[in-house]
């Protein structure tokens, strides 16, 4: 009887460990990165403090202005490559923090959360990347949520109309009439562009969340040798001075709406660019 | 899960106790064979989500918070603790009130921290878990996205979510209630598990065992009076406060203005078609949740009907229902009035309100 089992164990672990160096062979993996860069026209962005009177920037209109909060959402992320090469990051939510996955809150304040690492790239050549700016229903849908969209935890819950505010600029420009009051500083300037929700026979029920897809120009190389970066350029005065809106600090110093943020949606997509990819 | 383990675990101790106390196995026996009807007072069933036989599924997703024992003792101690507000003065409670089926009894506007009076009335807290959206405008999709709201307007509980985490943790007694609630939640409270503790008691607040769902089920009959006064309401008011649970959910304007100082629906949704429309309230313990309407207009039901049969305003978002014929409003006699009223009253659910567990 012991013999018996001696002989199966050792004939499983066999055939566990050649199956286990087989696989190797087959498939290998590697880490691609993503690092986002926050520009402001040809300047670098820079956060200022809240009441700060130093005004960096300037708009079309020749509004002077600074920055005190930046930041975006991006999930669903998904690399391709010239043959057929996929992946896609998986995406899971939860209570616990350690649960959601593949959900990202870049922000111009905290340099580690402007590198997304993706592991388990199969090894093989991208070019492309694709992903979601903004928190879509499918997620705001789940409740409670732990992590980056735990709101004690910093996440942009947007109370009174629920759902995450998908891209928050923040700052002040001399422009800006806004008094100071407990919201906001004097002079504020507040672009938060959320809404998720569609309904039908509803236009005006705005969906701002957006999906986009950035070429490389060039193809780069994964394995588990090989870990290439792509470096994403967002440029702000893209999102808020762009094709499709831009804002007159004067009067629109305060979007809290998703109708309010619809035009400054539809400039994110060529707000952002792949400036280049190293190996 | 948690339930099925729960009774798991209840079956293996019943397994225990057969072996080993040998000498009571008769009167076991005996307790099993007439015991088997009173299942109900087994903790696990007691504070487990029970969905009334004649309401439909319930919109929230329980197996994503499943109710436990725990989690709702929980959430009904946070749900009466001033902490969640900025100075220890306001509880979910003090605008939620359990004896007026969780509405609020004397304020027409709410009373937050600082005596800040607010912009509605609050509505009472009962089958939430069979709601599509909430608040009078529909503004929060889900249940556990409720609480924040009240957390951290300034005109309720001004707190800050962050700031409520911190005290929670500093607590002497809620970190270990949480670790037992929630097992897999980790040494620290995050707000998803105190949003989820909430959930789990406003989920088990189901009011139906009211006269009328006795009459439903068929073990009580309603007056002649309650009769008329339920063909009535079918007639003129079903339209919109319809089904078992006396809404469609849906968003209208039922005339309390021809202009709007609050928009309503429209605050949401920014569409022309919306503005001044609220959320069809469920009627449901409506005797007990005075003051009526979003804006605490009315004090009575019988303003109510008077409203509905004189009192309608016209404006461009009216409901249709409510001006029917180039007619404002829903024709109704002072005896029709009263009848609709008596019905009214037979959605009066006592058990509910004097449900120990709450
Ligand atoms: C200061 C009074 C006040 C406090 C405190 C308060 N609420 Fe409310 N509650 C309201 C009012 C007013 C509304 C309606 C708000 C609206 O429609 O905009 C409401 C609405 C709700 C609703 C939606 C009900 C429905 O039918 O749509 C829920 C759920 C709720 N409150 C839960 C809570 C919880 C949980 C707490 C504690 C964290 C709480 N409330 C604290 C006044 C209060
Ligand atoms: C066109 C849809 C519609 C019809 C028909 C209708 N209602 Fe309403 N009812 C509403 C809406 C919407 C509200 C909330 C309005 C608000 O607060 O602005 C409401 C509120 C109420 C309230 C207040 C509940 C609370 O908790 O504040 C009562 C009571 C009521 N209706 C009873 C009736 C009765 C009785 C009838 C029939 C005579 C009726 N309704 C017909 C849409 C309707």
């Amino acid at each position: 009887m012991k013999k018996f089992l001696f002989l199966t164990t050792l004939f499983f672990s066999i055939a566990l460990l050649s199956a286990c160096k087989k696989d190797e062979e087959k498939a290998t993996f590697g880490t691609f990165y993503l690092q986002f860069d926050n520009i402001v026209g040809d300047q670098d962005l820079t956060i200022a403090d809240a009441a700060s009177s130093d005004f960096k920037y300037t708009n079309s209109l020749d509004q002077n202005f600074n920055v005190s909060l930046l930041g975006y959402y991006i999930t669903n992320i998904k690399l391709e490559g010239p043959n057929g090469e996929v992946f896609v990051d998986p995406v899971t939510t939860g209570a616990a923090a350690a649960d959601v996955k593949g959900i990202y809150q870049v922000l111009e304040s905290s340099t580690t959360s402007q590198t997304i690492g993706l592991s388990n790239v199969p090894s093989g050549k991208y070019d492309k990347v694709t992903f979601t700016l903004g928190i879509p229903a499918d997620i705001v849908q789940e409740g409670a949520t732990g992590g980056v969209l735990d709101p004690a935890e910093g996440a942009w819950l947007w109370n009174w109309d629920a759902g995450y505010i998908g891209f928050a600029f923040e700052g002040r420009s001399p422009a800006s009439p806004v008094a100071a009051s407990q919201w906001n500083p004097e002079n504020s300037v507040q672009i938060h562009i959320g809404g998720w929700k569609d309904i039908t026979d509803n236009p005006m029920m705005v969906n701002n969340v957006k999906t986009f897809t950035l070429d490389f120009g060039t193809s780069v190389s994964v394995s588990d040798k090989l870990e290439p970066k792509a470096h994403i350029e967002m440029d702000l005065l893209e999102v808020i001075d762009g094709h499709h809106g831009s804002a007159d600090f004067t009067s629109t110093n305060q979007v809290h709406t998703p109708a309010g943020g619809t035009e400054f949606a539809e400039n994110l997509h060529s707000a952002f660019v792949v400036d280049h990819v190293h190996q | 899960m948690m339930n099925s383990r729960h009774a798991a675990l209840e079956f293996i101790i019943l397994c225990f106790n057969f072996f080993t106390m040998k000498n009571l196995l008769p009167f076991l026996l005996l307790a099993l064979v007439f015991g088997g009807c009173q299942k109900d007072e087994l903790p696990s069933a007691k504070y487990s989500f029970v969905k009334p036989a004649h309401f439909p599924e319930p919109v929230y997703p329980l197996d994503r918070n499943p109710v436990t024992k725990e989690g709702f003792e929980l959430g009904k101690k946070i749900f009466g603790d001033p902490i969640l507000s900025r100075d220890g003065s306001v509880a979910c409670n003090n605008c939620h009130v359990k004896g007026v089926a969780f509405a609020d009894p004397q304020h027409p506007f709410s009373i937050g921290v600082d005596e800040r009076e607010g912009l509605r009335n609050a509505p009472g807290i009962a089958n939430m878990a069979f709601m599509k959206e909430f608040m009078w405008d529909g503004g929060v999709h889900h249940l556990d996205f409720a609480p924040p709201n009240a957390i951290e307007n300034p005109l309720e509980m001004d707190e800050k979510m962050t700031h409520v985490l911190w005290k929670m943790n500093q607590h002497g007694s809620y970190p270990a209630l949480f670790r037992k609630a929630f097992p897999d939640m980790g040494d620290t409270i995050t707000s998803p598990y105190l949003l989820f503790a909430l959930s789990q008691y406003q989920n088990m607040l189901v009011s139906a065992t009211s006269k009328y769902d006795h009459y439903k089920l068929g073990d009580a009959n309603l007056t002649a009076n309650e009769l008329e006064g339920l063909a009535l309401f079918e007639q003129k008011c079903a339209a919109c406060h319809s089904g078992i649970l006396f809404t469609n959910q849906e968003y209208r304007n039922n005339g309390l203005d021809s202009e709007f100082a609050d928009l309503g629906r429209g605050k949401i949704t920014e569409s022309p078609d919306d503005m001044g429309c609220f959320k069809v309230p469920s009627l449901r313990n409506v005797e007990l949740t005075k003051p009526y309407m979003h804006n605490a207009r009315f004090k009575t039901l019988e303003e109510v009907l008077d409203h509905y049969a004189s009192g309608v305003k016209p404006s461009a978002t009216l409901a249709d229902e409510l001006q029917q014929n180039g007619t404002l409003g829903i024709p109704l006699t002072p005896t029709e009035k009263a009848r609709i009223i008596d019905f009214l009253k037979t959605l009066t659910d006592h058990e509910f309100i004097q449900d120990t567990r709450f």
